[in-house]
C-alpha cells in the first residue's frame, strides 16, 4: 500500500506539471501514468533515432508563467523556430489567410474569378439561418472557397459532414474575441510601424519554440527533476477505480502487472479523459451522471510515420492536405521542426495524420497496410516518389481531441456539477477537463490546480474560456489599462441629434447676435451679411431677420453636426469591421491548427 | 480575463462618445484664432491693391471683422488682436457645443 499526499492521474503535459510545480513547493506527489512512456499525447516517439512527436505540439504561449517553466526546464535546448504550414490542394501550396497572387496562380483564374462572384454573392446575399458550419463558414468566405479549403478537412477530421456540425461550434472559435483586444493590437501595431520599421514585434504567429529533440525532452526533463524532489512518476499502472465517499475521493485503485493495490491521498488531480474518470468511479456515480460522461465523445488519430531518403521535401514544418483524393488530413515535417529530429541529414521523416475513430477500419488496419496506405497518398499527391520511402511505422493515438459536438456541453454540465461536490478532485488538461486546452492551456491548468492545494482559490474551468488571438502582441499592463480607458471613448459612437443640436444652436446664436449687432450699430458689413438671403430666404439684417437668421442658422447648423456625426461613426464602424475581418480571417488559421 | 473584456466591448459597441468641452473648446479656440491670424498675415503678404482714388488698399473686407471685432485691423498688430478675438470666440463656441451635447446624451442614456 502506497500513500501519498497528492496523487496525480497521467504523466501528460497537465499531470506533469502538477507534479513539478508541487515538488518546486515541497508537496510530494505521486503520478500514475498507464503508459510506459511519459508525455500523453505531446509525447515524443523515438523510432530508429528518427523522432517525431504526435501531432505537432509548437510551445507558443502568452502565460507568462508556463513560458517560465518551458525556459526552467529546457533552457538552451528550446529552439527558436520558424513556422510555415500551407494548405496543399491540387497538388499546390496555399497560404493561409490566402494571398491573392497565391491563390490566383494556384486556383487559376476562370476558379478565382467564380470565387470571387461566390464570395460577393455570400456577402450581398448571406444564409440567413447559420445553423451549420457549411452555412457558418459559407456565409464568411463564399460557397466556393468553403468547399475547397474547409469541407474536405474539416470532414476528415471530423469523421461527419459540414451539415452535421453545428455553426454554434465554429462560432465558438471566434465569438470570444475581444473587439478592445484587436483594437489595441491594431493601434500598436501601426504606432510600432510608425517608431521604427525594423523593429516590427514578431507575432507569436509567425514562430514558436520548440525543444531540440521534440517535447519529449520536456517531459523527461519534468520526470527527473520531480523525481530528484522526493515525488514519485510512475509509469505502466493504470488506475482501474476511484474509490469515494460523501464529498471526497478516498483512493485509487491501480492495477500493475495483474495486481491491483490502493493509492491513498488527500489530493487528487486527474487528466485522464473525463468519461473513463466517471467509469472508474466506485461506488457508480449517479445514472444520469454516468450517462452523461458517456455521452462525452473522442476523436482519435493514428501517425504513420515514414522516413523518406531525400534532404528536402517541402519548407514547411506541416502541411493540412485538403484533397478529398487520399485519407491523410495533415503532414508534419519532422526535420523541419528542428534539424535534430532526424540522425541523417540526407533524409527526411514525414508524419501522416489520419483522423479516425478508435475501432473503425483505419484504427484496425495492420501497421503494414497502413504505410503502405501512407506511401499511395504521397505519391498521389506528388510530393514523394513511393521508392524513396525507406521504411515507416505508425502510433496510434487514442482520444486525441474532444469532440464538440450538439449534446457535449449539456453533457458536461452535469459531469462539471457532480465533481463540484467532490473537494479533493481537481481536473486538469484537455481530455481531464474535455476542453480544447492547448500544450500551454493544459499546464497553466495544471499549475492553477497545484497552487489550489498550496491555498489558492483558482476557477481551473476558467483557464481558456475564449479562444486567444494569438497574433495578440504581448502589451504592457500599464499600457493595456490606459488603453481600456481611452479606447471606448474613442471608438464609441457619436450621438448625431446631440452634435447636430449642439452645432446648430451655437450657429443659430452666433448668426442671430452678428445681425442684431449689425442691425443696431449700422456700417458696411451689413451689406456682406445680408448676403446670406441667398440661401436664408427671408433673411434680412434686422431684428426680425436676426430671428430668421436664428432658425435657419440652427436648421443649418442641425444638418451640419448631424452630417460630422454620422459621418464619423460611419468611418469608425468600417475600420472596426475591417479589423474584426481580419482577426476572424487570423482566427480561423488557428481554428485550423488546434486539429 | 476573459470576463473582463466583454464589458468592455459592450462599452465600446454601445457607449455614446461624450466631449470634453474644454478640450473642444481649447481645440476649436485654438483654430479659430489661427485662421483670423494666418488669414489676415496672408494678405498682408500678398499686399493690396490700390483703389481708383488711389488709395492702397489691404483685405477690405477682412477689414469688416472690426465691425464685430473692435481694435482689430489687417495690420499684424491686428492678426495678433483678431488671433485673441478668434480664439475668444472659437473656444466659447467649441464649450458651449461640448456642454449641450453631453447634456443631450446624458439625457438621452439616462
Amino acid at each position: 500500500m502506497q500513500t501519498g499526499p497528492v496523487v496525480i492521474i497521467g504523466a501528460g503535459p497537465a499531470g506533469l506539471t502538477a507534479a513539478y510545480v508541487l515538488s518546486k513547493a515541497g508537496v510530494q506527489s505521486i503520478v500514475l501514468e498507464k503508459d510506459q512512456t511519459a508525455g500523453g499525447i505531446a509525447r515524443t516517439v523515438n523510432y530508429k533515432n528518427y523522432y517525431f512527436d504526435i501531432g505537432g505540439h509548437r510551445f507558443f504561449t502568452k502565460v507568462k508563467s508556463v513560458e517560465d517553466i518551458w525556459k526552467e526546464v529546457l533552457g538552451e535546448d528550446l529552439l527558436r523556430r520558424n513556422r510555415l504550414s500551407r494548405i496543399y490542394y491540387n497538388k499546390k501550396f496555399f497560404h493561409y489567410p490566402l494571398r491573392p497572387l497565391n491563390a490566383l496562380l494556384g486556383l487559376g483564374i476562370g476558379n478565382s474569378i467564380l470565387i470571387f462572384f461566390s464570395y460577393l454573392m455570400a456577402q450581398l446575399f448571406p444564409s440567413k439561418e447559420e445553423e451549420t458550419f457549411e452555412q457558418w463558414v459559407s456565409n464568411r468566405f463564399g460557397k466556393r472557397l468553403f468547399k475547397i479549403f474547409f469541407k474536405t478537412y474539416t470532414e476528415k477530421v471530423w469523421g461527419i459532414s459540414c451539415n452535421e456540425i453545428s455553426a454554434e461550434w465554429a462560432g465558438q472559435r471566434v465569438k470570444g474575441l475581444s473587439l478592445l483586444t484587436a483594437l489595441k493590437n491594431a493601434i500598436l501595431k501601426s504606432q510600432t510601424h510608425q517608431k521604427d520599421k525594423k523593429k516590427v514585434i514578431k507575432t507569436l504567429i509567425d514562430e514558436f519554440d520548440y525543444p531540440k529533440f521534440g517535447p519529449g525532452m520536456m517531459w523527461k526533463a519534468m520526470v527527473e527533476s520531480i523525481e530528484k524532489n522526493g515525488s514519485h512518476v510512475c509509469l505502466g499502472k493504470a488506475v482501474e477505480g476511484i474509490r469515494w465517499s460523501g464529498n471526497k475521493v478516498e483512493a485509487l485503485e491501480v492495477k500493475q502487472n495483474g495486481q491491483i493495490e490502493l493509492v491513498y491521498g488527500t489530493n487528487f488531480i486527474s487528466s485522464m479523459p473525463l468519461r473513463e474518470a466517471l467509469q472508474k468511479f466506485k461506488p457508480k456515480v449517479p445514472k444520469e451522471v454516468l450517462d452523461a460522461a458517456n455521452d462525452l465523445k473522442y476523436r482519435d488519430f493514428l501517425t504513420v510515420a515514414l522516413i523518406i531518403n531525400k534532404p528536402m521535401l517541402f519548407p514547411d514544418t506541416w502541411v493540412y492536405i485538403h484533397d478529398p483524393e487520399v485519407k491523410v488530413g495533415r503532414i508534419q515535417n519532422f526535420k523541419n521542426w528542428s534539424p535534430f529530429m532526424v540522425p541523417d541529414s540526407n533524409k527526411t521523416c514525414l508524419g501522416l495524420e489520419y483522423f479516425c475513430f478508435e475501432g473503425d477500419d483505419l484504427w484496425n488496419m495492420p501497421d503494414e497496410k497502413l504505410i503502405e496506405l501512407g506511401k499511395k497518398d504521397l505519391e498521389a499527391l506528388g510530393l514523394v516518389n513511393k521508392n524513396d520511402v525507406e521504411e515507416g511505422t505508425v502510433v496510434r493515438m487514442p482520444k486525441a481531441y474532444p469532440v464538440y459536438d450538439s449534446t457535449y456541453r449539456k453533457s458536461l454540465d452535469v459531469v462539471r456539477q457532480f465533481l463540484e461536490g467532490i473537494g479533493n478532485l481537481q481536473l486538469v488538461g484537455r481530455n481531464g477537463m474535455h476542453k480544447y486546452n492547448n500544450q500551454d492551456h493544459s499546464m497553466l491548468t495544471a499549475m492553477l490546480s497545484a497552487e489550489n492545494i498550496l491555498g489558492a482559490n483558482h476557477d481551473l474551468w476558467a483557464v481558456n474560456v475564449e479562444q486567444e488571438y494569438h497574433e495578440e502582441m504581448k502589451i504592457e499592463p500599464s499600457e493595456e489599462a490606459v488603453l481600456d480607458k481611452i479606447l471606448p471613448a474613442v471608438f464609441s459612437r457619436m450621438d448625431p441629434l446631440g452634435l447636430g443640436v449642439a452645432v446648430g444652436a451655437v450657429l443659430g446664436f452666433i448668426i442671430f447676435l452678428a445681425t442684431l449687432w449689425l442691425a443696431t450699430t449700422g456700417g458696411p458689413a451689413s451689406a456682406y451679411l445680408k448676403l446670406l438671403n441667398h440661401y436664408f430666404f427671408g433673411y434680412t439684417v434686422t431684428m426680425k431677420g436676426a430671428l430668421i437668421g436664428l432658425i435657419y442658422g440652427f436648421s443649418w447648423g442641425f444638418l451640419l453636426g448631424w452630417l460630422i456625426a454620422y459621418l464619423r461613426n460611419f468611418f469608425i464602424a468600417y475600420y472596426i469591421y475591417r479589423i474584426r475581418r481580419k482577426v476572424e480571417l487570423l482566427t480561423f488559421r488557428d481554428f485550423l491548427d488546434h486539429f | 480575463m476573459g470576463a473582463e473584456k466583454v464589458p468592455n466591448d459592450e462599452k465600446l459597441l454601445r457607449g455614446v462618445i461624450r466631449l470634453n468641452a474644454k478640450v473642444y473648446g481649447l481645440v476649436l479656440g485654438i483654430v479659430l484664432g489661427l485662421i483670423i491670424f494666418i488669414g489676415t498675415n496672408w494678405l498682408l503678404i500678398k499686399g493690396g491693391s490700390t483703389t481708383p482714388d488711389g488709395r492702397h488698399v489691404v483685405g477690405p473686407h477682412l477689414q469688416l471683422l472690426s465691425q464685430f471685432f473692435i481694435g482689430y485691423r489687417v495690420s499684424f498688430l491686428g492678426s495678433i488682436i483678431g488671433f485673441f478675438y478668434g480664439f475668444a470666440l472659437g473656444t466659447i463656441c467649441g464649450t458651449v457645443i461640448g456642454w449641450i451635447y453631453n447634456k443631450i446624451v446624458d439625457l438621452r442614456t439616462r
